[in-house]
């Protein structure tokens, strides 16, 4: 089996969640069939900047080919067309160009995948919000396997995504909730759909003591991984854990690793350890009591699956669907809403060593049983059986005609995401479990 | 932290030596002590509820404003005796709190406050008959003088002009009054619900502590015993308990213990935690009350009349009933293992000592919660217990 996995950047030192997602499941998958990664030159994803050389490349072991970015994005003309497509009522040709604008524009990469259409398989589109995803699915739409890594996000909800969604061949989401909003959004159902979100290279042995010595963490710490932005809730994040540490007695410390975009408060209680290596992020998740996600979208949190898998517990943003309902299911993590409910579920946690070592238990349990490789690989293997065995069920819609491209009659994104319920996704799962 | 994790820990897992140690009753997990399929049945939705029940009991002013005044619509309903008071009138006087004041009714106003004035008698609007009385009024006068009675009604009608007026200002003053009588008892009322609440959650919280306060005090002594007794050579094992020893039929046998020594009890008791009201509630249901609770109203009183427990008297049944207890009271810091002839007291090593696996009921308790409260809903735990807080990962 030959399998195309197409992602807009790629590269051992692309540590994007997407672009990681995709980097993971083609080392995977190349242990059982012949991958090839297509992918753009651009190493920054706010500029899509050439910055890779273009052509043939081996990354782990996995053979790579990059095309250039046409035109970098521009950032004041993105944020227009953005503004447009989601607040105001548009055309599907403001969509298209909205997409455009956000790039990475690669008609190379496109045209790549159409030169031989009997090359590939299936190619194995990654991020439905981006240019590559959006053409290489309508260049072959007959083998295309979406990972569209969605999250509640405007874009989201632009018409020309939701033809896509119906047009795939299958589709791999993420999580339960993912998949309830792409259903809700595009109308679905029909389109092959399974959730597998993706596993993590969780090191086989951590040292949490080596991570305290090297960076001196001597109190117990809850732990943040990822970018420290104001997106991802962090600012939220230090005004609840400051109103927390000036009422409470416990010496507990916030640990933050990652790149700041925000101004990180000074406190003493506040340590950021800046950029780290893999074995120094899983030691110290592994020496945390918990590990913090503020975020309030996310389309699946590897970080918060990694600390499940070293048996650490979760504090989530409940107002994030997608943790809310991982930390539900998992029984593997708290969450909260408010100060109130922060401070309460770190009481809970930092005053019961049991409970989080319970927790812990059970997040390592779930992840053993949803987001282990081998798990992973049978889910994509299996799917590709099922494609393989079945003709496809349906096909592309092509995109309406040059005068209704311009009909300005589409609603506005935001207004159309907003219709769609959220909330976890508890009871299908449930559901299927018993079933 | 629970800084008597590890203690609490050891105690417990010495509390489960022993497969039938305490007895059947205590046997059956709960379903958040029960393993499935190698996760723990924890129920993160179920210790959500708890945390936020928990916020909002402990910050009883927490609840909305709206509530709140629910709350106090209702109690003040509640104080008012429709008996006695015209069902309509708190309405009434809910309505016009909010109402501005009546205007008076311009009718009735303009009847009150005619104006008389000495021609007033002899207007007319004919401009022809008006001139005839004019020119007739000196004959008039001849007959009467008019005006005496010109003057009354002038008076007349000038008083009654102020007396709207006054009328006018005292429905305004009694409407602002209402308004903010009402007001006031509204509020005295909303803060009567709202400070009866936050004494609800005061109330809760001093016997919570208290009860914590009792049990340190217990186990403080407990262990100050048990440091001060000699270690004697031959320590007596303690008798493996069996299962039927715990039940019905052994308490009756109770009052023949008691007439011999007891060996460890006091210290065990001592030992054990504040949840003697659970313990004392199931006592009497089992029949065997008026013994075994004699036996611990003695104790007690011999602890608390004791002072210190280097002053128990040689030779008492409690010290003489320690022998090798020593070395157990300071393994476990609780001193509360040793014979197990109340089976109250093991309830309380559970209680005392949170298992591992009811890790959702231990996240439901508040962290100063008494553990008598927690008590009755304890589990029997599961058998593999987590290792201390210190132990779960290799420190630098």
């Amino acid at each position: 089996m030959k399998l195309a996995v197409v992602v807009q950047r790629y590269g051992a030192d692309v540590n994007g969640g997407a672009e990681l997602h995709a980097r993971y499941v083609a080392e995977r998958l190349a242990a059982h069939a012949e991958v090839r990664v297509l992918a753009t030159c651009a190493r920054d994803y706010v500029t899509w900047k050439n910055e890779f050389p273009a052509g043939a490349d081996v990354v782990n072991g996995v053979p790579v080919e990059r095309f250039p970015v046409a035109r970098e994005r521009d950032p004041i003309e993105f944020d227009r067309r953005s503004r447009q497509v989601f607040h105001d009522v548009h055309s599907l040709q403001d969509e298209l160009q909205w997409l455009d604008s956000e790039g990475p524009t690669s008609p190379d990469l496109i045209a790549r995948l159409t030169r031989d259409p009997q090359e590939f398989d299936f190619v194995v589109l990654f991020c439905l919000r981006y240019y590559q995803a959006f053409h290489g699915a309508r260049a072959v739409p007959g083998r295309a396997v979406l990972v569209p890594t969605a999250e509640r996000d405007p874009a989201l909800g632009l018409s020309m995504f939701h033809s896509v969604c119906r047009g795939v061949r299958a589709i791999m989401y993420n999580s339960f909730e993912e998949r309830a909003l792409i259903n809700a959004v595009s109308g679905n159902e029909d389109v092959p759909g399974v959730v597998v979100g993706v596993g993590s290279a969780i090191p086989t042995e951590v040292e949490p003591g080596r991570a305290r010595q090297k960076f001196g963490l001597q109190n117990p710490f809850i732990i943040y991984v990822g970018r420290i932005d104001a997106n991802k809730g962090c600012s939220e994040l230090f005004d609840f854990f400051l109103q927390y540490v000036e009422a409470s007695p416990r010496p507990i410390d916030l640990v933050l690793i990652g790149n700041p975009v925000l101004r990180i408060p000074s406190h003493p209680r506040i340590r950021h350890l800046g950029y780290v290596t893999d074995q120094d992020k899983f030691d110290a998740i592994a020496g945390a009591e918990a590990l913090i996600m503020p975020s309030y979208y996310e389309s699946l949190s590897m970080v918060a699956l990694e600390a499940w898998a070293l048996g650490r517990p979760v504090v989530a943003n409940a107002h994030c669907d997608v943790l809310l309902g991982q930390c539900i299911r998992s029984n593997a993590g708290l969450y909260y809403e408010n100060a109130a409910e922060f401070a309460g579920a770190l009481d809970t946690l930092l005053g019961n060593a049991a409970l989080g070592q319970a927790l812990g238990r059970n997040g390592r349990a779930y992840f053993d049983q949803h987001y282990a490789w081998p798990v992973i690989e049978r889910k994509y293997l299996d799917m590709f059986d099922r494609l393989t065995s079945q003709p496809p069920a349906h096909s592309m819609e092509p995109l309406p005609g040059w005068l209704a491209r311009r009909r300005r009659i589409l609603p506005p994104a935001a207004e159309v995401l907003s219709a769609i319920p959220s909330g976890p996704a508890v009871d299908r799962p449930r559901r299927e479990a018993h079933a | 932290m629970d800084q008597n994790q590890q203690s609490r820990r050891g105690h417990y897992n010495r509390g489960r030596r022993g497969p039938d140690r305490r007895g059947p009753d205590r046997r059956t997990p709960a379903p958040q002590a029960q393993e499935q399929g190698g996760r723990d049945h924890v129920d993160v939705e179920h210790i959500m509820r708890d945390i936020r029940a928990r916020i909002a009991q402990r910050h009883g002013i927490d609840l909305s404003n709206q509530q709140i005044q629910e709350l106090a619509a209702r109690r003040l309903e509640a104080i008012l005796d429709p008996r006695a008071i015209k069902p309509g009138l708190l309405d009434e006087l809910r309505k016009s709190a909010g109402a501005p004041p009546p205007a008076p009714d311009p009718a009735e106003a303009s009847e009150l406050t005619y104006t008389f004035e000495d021609r007033t008698l002899y207007e007319s609007h004919r401009g022809l008959m008006r001139f005839m009385r004019r020119l007739l009024n000196p004959i008039l006068k001849l007959f009467f003088n008019p005006n005496p009675l010109i003057h009354a009604l002038n008076t007349q009608a000038r008083w009654n002009a102020e007396a709207v007026t006054r009328e006018a200002d005292r429905v305004r003053r009694q409407t602002e009054w209402n308004a903010l009588h009402y007001e006031l008892v509204h509020r005295m009322v909303t803060e009567v619900s709202r400070v009866t609440l936050e004494l609800q959650s005061l109330s809760s919280l001093v016997e919570s502590l208290s009860a914590k306060v009792d049990f340190n005090e217990r186990r403080v002594r407990s262990m100050e015993g048990s440091l001060h007794q000699p270690r004697p050579s031959h320590a007596p094992s303690p008798s493996p308990r069996s299962p039927e020893r715990e039940r019905g039929p052994e308490r009756e046998r109770a009052p023949e213990r008691e007439r011999g020594p007891e060996p460890a009890t006091a210290p065990m008791a001592a030992g054990a935690p504040a949840g003697e009201t659970a313990a004392a509630a199931e006592a009497p249901a089992e029949g065997q009350t008026s013994d075994s609770s004699r036996r611990r109203r003695r104790r007690r009183r011999g602890r608390r009349g004791g002072g210190a427990p280097g002053e128990n008297a040689p030779g008492s049944s409690q010290q003489a009933a320690q022998p090798g207890s020593v070395s157990d009271m300071n393994s476990e810091a609780g001193g509360d293992e040793g014979p197990d002839d109340e089976p109250e007291q093991d309830e309380r090593e559970v209680v005392e000592v949170p298992p591992v696996a009811e890790v959702a009921i231990e996240a439901a308790a508040p962290p100063d919660a008494a553990p008598a409260v927690v008590e009755p809903h304890v589990p029997e735990p599961a058998p593999p217990a987590l290792p201390a807080p210190g132990e779960r990962e290799p420190e630098a």
